[in-house]
């Protein structure tokens, strides 16, 4: 493999880590809690040369430049490059958007999983719409670092599926941080991550319900109804008391608050739907959607999501039915398709499980190309979580969400060789530029004495 | 990057049609040792006719450009045939949660070839696997594990006895109790009554310190070196104690399994004849037994010279082994040569268990490619079907299928 000059990054760039948790003044802070305070590390301006680009928006540009200024994208393909900026040639590289991983449980199932780690499911009650992921998420999971090594740029912590209503998910950006509120994507906005099916029901069976799928609808409906009045109350404008679990879900109604439903079956997620038309919510994606493939044209019509594995299923029943051309196929159907990993394994290559499931489209008779499949990694994550404006796709002004590879991202060979946040190269194979959880101190340093 | 003729691959690879004859042009072949070289071969339903240096296509085959010739792949560990659905059902055999018995429970007995995992997972090259129960409570021993091959048929058992399995580390010492202790004094009692076993079971069924006359019988096997011992472990301090039990026990044949920190103590392997099944791709300190995980742990075992296999370990589901190829491509990139990687999935477990059939795979590209699949398969001879439940479905939800009756009449 050639190697090519190394970023070059400014001295000050480790230690301005330590002045990131300045909050963002917003004129509305005193109404938001837990602001982000999430804060670009300094970058260098900088044109890429001679780079193979996927932009996320359809397009592979085989020989192009990429320019970055001020931690923004300046422009993809060509363009005036502004006296003074440093230039790289990446020698045909792939220059890609980050990837955006829309459901995963890095922070709130860390490892090391032990029983005190676990902070993702509030199983007390279905109802919990009240919780926030974010308050559950430890931002020393070494995931974290280890998933950004893969590319991951953006990601979205859910709380698990044992609740109907399962509370608020939140978006990150993978930066390396002390605190959530130092990850927290500014002005995202919050989602609510929902369940169908088996969890639900398993969990609650013996606890007073729901123990089937008709305990489940009703228990949705029933919410629904409370939620419709407690909005019509924060309507009106005049005293009422506040309740943080109908706060949450007056938000899904008032289209502030996106809906991440978990949901495998195909008959389930048409049910959903119709839940969704009844109360005038919008569920933005599905996820897990293993049998999504059987109702493609329906999730295109009503413009829903579905975020979905390449090949994992019959870990039980409502994911028997699942086919490696999952994700494909409701790309074909033009609906909104997109990888996500749920894993703190398959976090670290979504761009191969991704691979794996465009091969098996196009041999099942589909032709799709990379830059169209690209898609499933960044752009349509993006749009699902409401930051498409900002990052997914490399277009001029979007946040500098970028990497480099080495190889191609479609192979199992394939694998990141720099990534950035806001242009500012968080992880460089070739310098050994690398995130270290606390966590990872004393072993790590046991291994590089044992080498 | 492989180029096809699409339309004449898809053709067939859509249907189960069989007295399918391929040309394959310029074939990128492997042999035992992974090693590679290039020939063109007529290949009838998976079975090599011809095989030169160059041919021409006979009339009415199909022609393969970029395809690439390979024995099966041979999964080193998995629940294949034990399980239909992972949780929420009966008909779970991968581990006996209340039974009286433990190494004499064979999963030869629970194994179930008509599993539709067993055609699914056969779609991703994977002609023969190890099955290996887990262990349920009371006990560090699963049972006794088996070797099959993948060919859906009802003697596809090749060696029901292949091994005994035995859960160290956090599970083991879960099931021994709560301590690290009370599992390696149960493994080494156990031991001490197999080898024991004429002597103390002489007069009386219960003459044993902790196996029953029937698990006493059944691991004696394995203390006898017939059969490995398979020991599901991933701390080195761990392993360390394993190597323990064999220095103690020289007729054992040890292979362990997870080994997430073996790179600590390759040597100390190596120079035990202890042989390893590893994860490529298990990096993340996700117990603190394996807070050593990296991803170069199959490079200290190679450069120690450690006999190894790969398994995709941390894989969800009951299909185990489908993403086996993927796991081993990450060796690759850690700096294995290929050849080395794809013989850790084929011929190197194969050879652990004297497995000897023939198998022939024609895959579209590279195998340990994520984007390559088979297009081809047979097992001594035997073509292997390229249909599965998985694929059905696919063919009838196919954004390209023009049948526009209702789902469930196509």
């Amino acid at each position: 493999m050639k190697t090519f000059l190394p970023l070059i990054l400014p001295l000050s760039v480790l230690a301005a880590c330590q002045a990131q948790d300045t909050p963002q003044t917003t004129s509305d802070e005193a109404t938001v809690a837990f602001p982000s305070t999430y804060t670009p590390q300094p970058s260098a301006d900088v044109v890429l040369r001679n780079a193979k680009i996927i932009d996320g928006v359809s397009n592979e540009i085989r020989e192009g430049d990429v320019l970055i200024s001020g931690g923004k994208i300046g422009f993809v393909g060509a363009g005036d490059v502004p006296a003074g900026t440093d230039e790289i040639d990446v020698e045909g590289r792939f220059v890609t958007p980050g990837i955006i991983d829309i459901h995963s449980h890095l922070g709130n199932y860390p490892s090391p999983g032990v029983t005190a780690h676990g902070d993702g499911n509030e199983v007390t009650s279905p109802i919990t719409s009240e919780v926030s992921a974010e308050h559950g998420v430890w931002p020393q999971d070494p995931g974290f670092d280890e998933a950004l090594q893969g590319g991951v740029t953006t990601l979205h912590i859910l709380p698990g599926s044992a609740n109907l209503f399962g509370g608020r998910g939140v978006t990150l950006r993978n930066m390396p941080s002390r605190t959530v509120q130092g990850m927290k994507f500014p002005d995202a906005p919050y989602t609510l991550k929902m369940a169908c099916g088996e969890n639900p029901k398993r969990v609650y069976g013996s606890k007073g319900g729901p123990g089937s799928r008709m305990g489940n609808v009703s228990g949705y409906r029933k919410n629904w109804i409370k939620a419709t009045q407690y909005k019509a109350k924060r309507d009106k404008g005049g005293d009422y008391d506040r309740d943080l679990q109908l706060e949450t879900l007056a938000d899904v109604l008032d289209g502030k608050i996106l809906i991440q439903m978990h949901c495998y079956r195909a008959d389930e997620m048409i049910q959903i739907l119709d839940i969704a038309k009844e109360f005038d919510y919008k569920v933005t994606t599905f996820h897990h959607a293993v049998e999504a493939y059987k109702i493609a044209p329906e999730l295109a019509a009503s413009d829903t999501c579905a975020a979905m594995w390449a090949d994992w299923g019959a870990f039980k029943m409502e994911s028997f039915d699942y086919i490696n051309e999952n994700v494909p196929f409701v790309h074909a159907a033009g609906a909104c398709a997109m990888i996500h990993s749920d894993d703190q394994n398959n976090i670290q290559r979504l761009n191969q499980e991704v691979a794996k499931t465009w091969a098996d489209g196009n041999r099942a008779g589909l032709n799709i190309t990379k830059a169209e499949a690209w898609k499933w990694l960044s752009t349509n994550p993006a749009k699902a979580l409401g930051i498409l404006d900002e990052t997914g796709t490399l277009e001029a002004g979007k946040r500098a969400d970028i990497v480099i590879w080495e190889g191609d991202p479609f192979s199992t060979y394939g694998r990141p060789s720099k990534v950035m946040l806001d242009g500012a190269v968080l992880f460089d194979r070739e310098t050994g530029l690398k995130p270290k959880s606390d966590f990872r101190l004393g072993y790590a340093d046991f291994t590089e004495a044992s080498k | 990057m492989r180029t096809l003729l699409l339309t004449s691959v898809l053709a067939f690879a859509a249907t189960p049609v069989f007295a399918q004859t391929l040309f394959l042009d310029d074939a990128t072949v492997v042999d035992a040792k992974g090693e590679k070289s290039t020939a063109d071969l007529i290949v009838t339903d998976g079975v090599i006719i011809q095989q030169a240096a160059t041919l021409n296509a006979p009339g009415g085959a199909s022609s393969v450009e970029g395809a690439w010739v390979t024995s099966g792949l041979f999964a080193p560990m998995s629940s294949l045939g034990l399980t239909d659905i992972g949780s929420g059902g009966p008909g779970n055999d991968a581990a006996s949660e209340d039974s009286l018995t433990n190494v004499s429970e064979r999963v030869a007995d629970s194994f179930n070839p008509r599993s539709i995992h067993i055609d699914n997972v056969r779609q991703s090259g994977i002609t023969h696997a190890l099955v290996a129960p887990r262990s349920g409570s009371g006990s560090i021993f699963a049972g006794t594990g088996a070797i099959v091959s993948l060919t859906g048929k009802f003697d596809s058992v090749l060696i029901s006895d292949a091994f005994v399995m035995v859960e160290l580390g956090e599970t083991g010492t879960r099931r021994a109790g709560g301590s690290r202790a009370a599992a390696m004094a149960q493994l080494r009692a156990a031991i001490d009554d197999a080898d024991g076993f004429f002597k103390r079971y002489a007069d009386s069924p219960d003459g044993g310190d902790i196996l029953s006359r029937q698990d006493a019988l059944a691991f004696n096997r394995a203390t006898r070196g017939d059969i490995p011992l398979v020991v599901r472990v991933d701390r080195a301090a761990d392993i360390m104690r394993v190597i323990d039990i064999k220095k103690d026990n020289r007729s054992l044949d040890i292979i362990i399994v997870g080994a997430a920190e073996a790179w600590e103590v390759a040597d100390e392997i190596a120079a035990n004849n202890v042989r390893v099944i590893l994860d490529p791709l298990h990096n993340l300190p996700e117990t603190f037994e394996s807070v050593g995980a990296r991803l170069d742990n199959v490079m200290f075992l190679k450069n120690a010279g450690v006999d190894f296999a790969f398994s995709n370990l941390g894989a969800l589901g009951v299909t185990k082994p489908a993403t086996l190829a993927q796991h081993a491509g990450g060796a690759v990139v850690e700096g294995l040569s290929w050849a080395d990687a794809f013989a850790s999935i084929s011929a190197i477990p194969a050879s652990w268990f004297g497995v000897e059939d023939e198998t022939t795979v024609v895959w579209d590209g590279d195998p340990l490619e994520v984007t390559s699949a088979p297009i081809s398969m047979s097992i001594n001879g035997a073509p292997q079907s390229m249909t599965s439940r998985q694929k059905a479905l696919r063919d009838r939800y196919n954004p390209t299928n023009t049948d526009k009756r209702p789902h469930k009449y196509r």
